[in-house]
């Protein structure tokens, strides 16, 4: 197929599965809390609704990086796509891309000139802080298969099991992750309901319709690395049920859990990377 | 080529939430409070998990149109607005469910 078309085949994909993953677990967690919740296309119906209405840029905002950092956003995302599911590339790139989306966070919060951005962008440098540590995953697969590149690693598990069995602490930490990235975890310090909505409170229309998309691939992306990483070579129904399994189990975890304050969530983090880190070193030499 | 298939999928079980979702809102006036089970959402329900899960057995019929046409339908049932649908979705998947392991159980 055209590298074009395959891009953009799996852009839609990780946007449709992103977006209804993230209504399932709305889902999800609305029925823990016994109550009926929206539908699961609610967050896809959510994102296009914003392409319907009115931009309008806050007084306070610094142009043009205000509008820029939006589509940066969303562009990162769709790298993360073709590194992964296109060309299988390296997970160091991969790394690059999150490290550049934390970077973004904080400045759509702070472009926009708006209090709660700023806070949240403030707290886009705490959770970086403790997010990054957790990437040290990198280094323990590396260590494990002697490859960064993601296709070996799909063969590695091919001939040698599933990761998630022999580094299952460094699972964990990339488990941890990503439920620091989904909208309500005890973690999302960055867009906590005492925020509003975080570095997003001032982004309308266009703009915010953008960093949805760019949360949707995300999460689909930060699903599919999880899986295609520690688990090994899937097919295409596979990664569905296993981003869907990944997705309810996060809904229970935060439909019973509370936003932690921004410290408690760095500590937290750190003490699960440190737990990661050491326990994947010690588990590596007594195997 | 599996991508296309899939993404075909994907959009057919959106189009197939929004559409319930609209229909749903005119036809059901009122929130989920009567609790009762609406015999057409059920027999879409039903056909719609039965050409999912049961493709392979409609043999005149390419499981690629089957399965498109089965997530259309299941959801149009499964996106109706909050508390409808429910129960006519357990019973479409788990009528479904039992024909799927029928031959393994006889």
């Amino acid at each position: 197929m055209n590298l074009m078309a395959n891009i953009l085949l799996n852009v839609l994909i990780a946007f449709l599965i992103g977006s209804l993953l993230y209504g399932l677990q709305r889902k999800v967690m609305a029925r823990i809390q016994t109550r009926p919740g929206p539908p699961i296309i609610q967050h896809l119906l959510h994102t296009l609704k914003f392409f319907i209405k009115e931009s309008s840029f806050p007084y306070t905002a610094a142009m043009p990086f205000y509008i820029a950092i939006a589509s940066m956003l969303c562009a990162i995302w769709v790298s993360a796509v073709i590194v992964g599911p296109v060309i299988e590339g390296s997970l160091l790139l991969f790394f690059g891309i999150y490290a550049l989306q934390k970077i973004v966070e904080h400045n759509a919060g702070s472009s926009s000139g708006s209090p709660y951005g700023k806070l949240s962008c403030v707290r886009a440098v705490f959770s970086a802080a403790a997010e990054v540590p957790l990437f040290a995953v990198l280094v323990i697969i590396y260590l494990q298969t002697q490859t960064m590149v993601i296709s070996d690693i799909i063969n590695y598990q091919a001939v040698n099991g599933p990761l998630i069995f022999t580094i299952p602490l460094a699972a964990l930490m990339f488990f941890v992750l990503i439920l620091s990235k989904s909208p309500d975890s005890p973690f999302a310090i960055t867009k906590g309901k005492d925020i509003v909505s975080g570095y997003e409170t001032e982004h309308f229309g266009v703009l915010r319709g953008y960093l949805m998309i760019s949360e949707s691939i995300a999460w689909y992306m930060l699903l599919w690395v999880f899986l295609t990483v520690f688990i090994g070579p899937l097919g295409i129904l596979g990664y569905l049920v296993g981003m869907v399994a990944i997705s309810v189990l996060i809904a229970f975890i935060n439909a019973t859990t509370p936003l932690l304050n921004p410290n408690h969530s760095i500590m937290v983090q750190i003490t699960f990377a440190f737990i990661g880190i050491v326990g994947s070193l010690v588990l590596m030499m007594v195997m | 080529m599996d991508e296309i298939t899939y993404l075909i999928y994907i959009i057919s079980f959106v189009l197939g939430s929004v559409l319930g979702l609209l229909l749903s809102y005119k036809k059901y006036n009122q929130p989920f409070v009567t609790k009762k089970i609406d015999p057409v959402a059920l027999i879409i329900s039903i056909a719609g998990w039965f050409l999912v899960v049961n493709s392979a057995l409609l043999f005149f019929l390419p499981s690629f149109v089957s399965i498109t046409l089965g997530l259309f339908l299941a959801a149009l049932v499964l996106g109706m607005r909050p508390g409808y649908g429910r129960y006519e979705t357990v019973i479409g998947i788990l009528i479904s469910a039992v024909v799927w392991l029928a031959p393994a159980l006889l």
